[in-house]
């Protein structure tokens, strides 16, 4: 009797443990289905400034796209077939790079095109991917001028290799702001025989000091990538600083604190320890007693 | 014996039995823990805890608070009751007193273990900003320190000379030390005069301090502009669930004492009947301040708040945000409102249920609003989306309460827990001022 119950026991305990490490198993099963990233590049050039890529990656998991984060990725220039690593990168937590190029480091093919690639070699849990783009170097020359009391943005846009006019492509003209430009001119200002742009400035345009920083932008061209050129222009109407920043305030810095709260804390401190004193100079009156 | 000696012997304090060692080691095991916990979370950093980039406080901040209200009994039995004159606070005044220290020294050890960088404490001020309520509660934390250990200490001169007397023969490294303590307290008419002065200046100013520490605390949530904390009722509210907080952990303490110590003769059931009572009346003024801080937003709440509220309702924290509602909060008051549910056993169940009950509702004051920004949580990993305490935070938290509950118990180890001299006063065994005048 005694032996069947402990059997029945140790079935019971058994049966516990392996549902349990069945449990277990499923919990730390490795997901064997590697997902697909998809990575897109795009090349970005300031005049007078950086050039860079601008990479992101995502995967469609449980159909949802979400950026990747933390991946390794080559990046590279084609040049006759042969690829040379320009760098590595890691996307950040928006699943985002900029690889800055060295310009000096840069080859084109036989028709002056700059061929870039970018890899991921593959990890755990996703697929290996690559993504290549293609573009010739143009260059925007934006300045600043002033008509018959009107002020005017113009703008000429070349192929920097052979120094041609770009005619008919369409530069987008703005003003930069803190969340997202705004646009000036019309909708689309294409290039004229010239391969130049006139857009007129409003009036009324605030800006620090008066001061606008007014982009020239090729948007994400098929042949170019993004060119981007800025100048700075004084023709806006100053902001007026309606900063708190050097008044006595509560939200200021600890050396603008307001009156009122120094006298009121100091006043408090001073009463609550002078009580203090008071009571620890009772306590030695109290042993000299 | 005389009737006076029995009560000295009754009172004074006595070597553990075998129970007390065990639960002194106990604590003494588990804070160890918590330091090994504490160690290891100042070398690898704040990493090891789940607080994140959007929950920044967690579980440390929550206990901080709870161990701030619970400081609060001092200011509201012994600074209350005095002003009010109320005798039956003899016996549970000096355990309010010790409560109140142990719990606003372990809240000031609680924020420096909440700070990533410990050693640039003194950086909180060197480069305090007046107008931040972390500076003001800052410079409050010490001062309730300050402030409560005065209040433990005045009342306890005339005792520690009893007890110098007391343990002359039996134990006279023990009344060294009583003696040293008892500032050679004699008993005096000058001595009482400057302590009695003394304690009245004391109890002025504990409700004060206690009401400012309570809503600096207050303060450090509400003045900042986020869902669940932006109120102006939050002062109020935090005092009021202070009062129930200290007040539940009073009885709590009170119940073990008596139990332990055999103190059934001065802590009657008509003390438990009027810390009922009490504890009664501030649960009905924390259900008035609950009632405005979670049924008006239900009006008027713009939809971020509405997200908010219906987490604690419905939500992920709907278990912990009813628990505290009707264990920490309704079911007391239930029980408080019947005469057998204010006797001693079942005010043990409600003291239980109050601590309880208010520890996790200041994790659900805490942790909820972190995680209902007004711009939605974006680019983070998923995990930084929910948080729930790490091994690391629980030993570390759980070390803190243990280390609260040592210093009390070492109080109670060392100290008299019923004021001898005050209890012989008003028992008629001393003729106190004849005595001091011969």
């Amino acid at each position: 009797m005694k032996n069947r119950s402990t059997s029945r026991s140790a079935f019971l305990v058994w049966t516990t443990g392996f549902l349990f490490c069945l449990g277990l198993s499923n919990i730390y099963a490795q997901n064997d289905e590697k997902y697909r990233v998809r990575l897109r590049a795009d090349y970005v050039k300031i005049m007078e400034g950086d050039a860079y890529l601008n990479i992101k990656a995502t995967a469609k998991i449980e159909d949802e796209t979400l950026p990747v984060p933390n991946l390794e990725i080559a990046v590279y220039n084609e040049v006759e077939g042969e690829e040379i690593i320009l760098g590595n990168t890691k996307t950040n937590m928006k699943g985002e790079s900029r690889f800055l190029l060295n310009k000096s480091d840069l080859k084109a093919d036989s028709t002056n095109t700059f061929n870039l690639g970018i890899s991921f070699k593959g990890n755990d849990s996703f697929k290996k991917a690559s993504k290549s783009t293609s573009f010739k170097d143009a260059h925007i020359e934006a300045n600043l001028i002033s008509k018959d009391s009107i002020n005017y943005l113009t703008a000429t846009l070349k192929e920097t290799v052979t120094d041609s006019l770009l005619v008919g492509e369409a530069l987008d003209v703005q003003v930069q702001r803190l969340f997202r430009p705004l646009k000036i001119g019309e909708e689309f200002n294409f290039t004229d025989e010239n391969g130049t742009i006139l857009v007129p400035i409003d009036k009324g345009i605030p800006g620090l000091d008066g001061n606008l920083i007014i982009e020239v932008v090729l948007n994400d061209s098929d042949s170019y990538g993004t060119v981007k050129a800025i100048v700075n222009a004084p023709v806006g109407t100053p902001i007026v600083d309606e900063s708190t920043f050097d008044q006595r305030k509560m939200w200021s810095a600890r050396n603008k604190t307001p009156i009122f709260l120094l006298i009121f804390i100091n006043l408090t401190i001073a009463v609550i320890y002078g009580l203090f004193i008071l009571l620890i100079s009772n306590l030695f009156r109290i042993s000299k007693n | 014996m005389t009737k006076y000696e029995s009560l000295i012997n009754d009172l004074a304090p006595r070597k553990f039995g075998k129970r007390g060692t065990i639960w002194t080691f106990i604590l003494v095991v588990i804070i160890i823990i918590g330091l090994i916990a504490y160690i290891d979370q100042i070398r690898q950093g704040q990493v090891v805890t789940n607080m994140r980039d959007y929950a920044l406080w967690g579980i440390y901040i929550s206990n901080f608070v709870f161990f701030v209200a619970t400081s609060f009994v001092g200011s509201a039995t012994v600074a209350v009751l005095r002003l009010t004159n109320n005798s039956w606070r003899t016996p549970v005044v000096r355990i309010a007193e010790i409560i109140s220290l142990a719990s606003i020294v372990m809240a000031g050890f609680t924020i420096m273990i909440d700070m990533g960088r410990p050693d640039r404490l003194l950086n909180l001020f060197i480069y305090a900003r007046l107008q931040s309520p972390i500076t003001w509660d800052v410079i409050i934390i010490p001062t309730s320190i300050i402030l409560s250990f005065l209040l433990l200490y005045f009342p306890l001169l005339p005792d520690l000379a009893i007890l110098k007397k007391h343990h002359l023969k039996t134990k006279p490294t023990f009344s060294k030390w009583y003696g040293k303590l008892s500032l050679n307290w004699t008993g005096s008419k000058a001595q009482k005069a400057i302590q009695s002065k003394s304690i009245k200046i004391i109890a002025i100013m504990v409700i004060p301090v206690g009401i400012l520490l309570q809503t600096i605390d207050a303060w450090l949530f509400s003045t900042t502009y986020r869902i669940g904390w932006d109120s102006t009722n939050m002062g109020a509210y935090f005092t009021s669930g202070a009062f129930v907080a200290g007040l539940g952990a009073l009885i709590t303490v009170v119940y073990v004492i008596r139990k332990v110590r055999g103190l059934e003769h001065y802590i009657t059931d008509y003390h438990f009947d009027k810390l009922a009572q009490y504890l009664l009346v501030t649960c009905l003024a924390y259900v008035y301040f609950n009632i405005n801080e979670y049924l008006i937003p239900i009006f008027n709440a713009p939809a971020e708040e509405e997200i908010h509220l219906n987490a604690l309702v419905y939500g992920d924290y709907a278990g912990i945000f009813w628990f505290s509602q009707i264990v920490g909060l309704i079911l007391p008051i239930l029980i408080l409102l019947f005469k057998k549910g204010r006797k001693p056993l079942p005010m043990l169940i409600v003291g239980i249920m109050v601590v309880l009950g208010s520890w996790w509702k200041r994790y659900i004051i805490v942790t909820p609003t972190l995680l209902h920004p007004f711009l939605p949580i974006e680019g983070v990993p998923e995990s930084w989306h929910h948080y729930f305490p790490s091994i690391h935070e629980w030993l570390i938290t759980v070390a803190t309460l243990a280390m609260a509950l040592l210093i009390i118990t070492l109080f109670v180890r060392f100290l008299p827990v019923i004021p001898i001299q005050r209890t012989a006063e008003e028992k008629g065994l001393l003729k106190t001022d004849k005595k001091a005048e011969s």
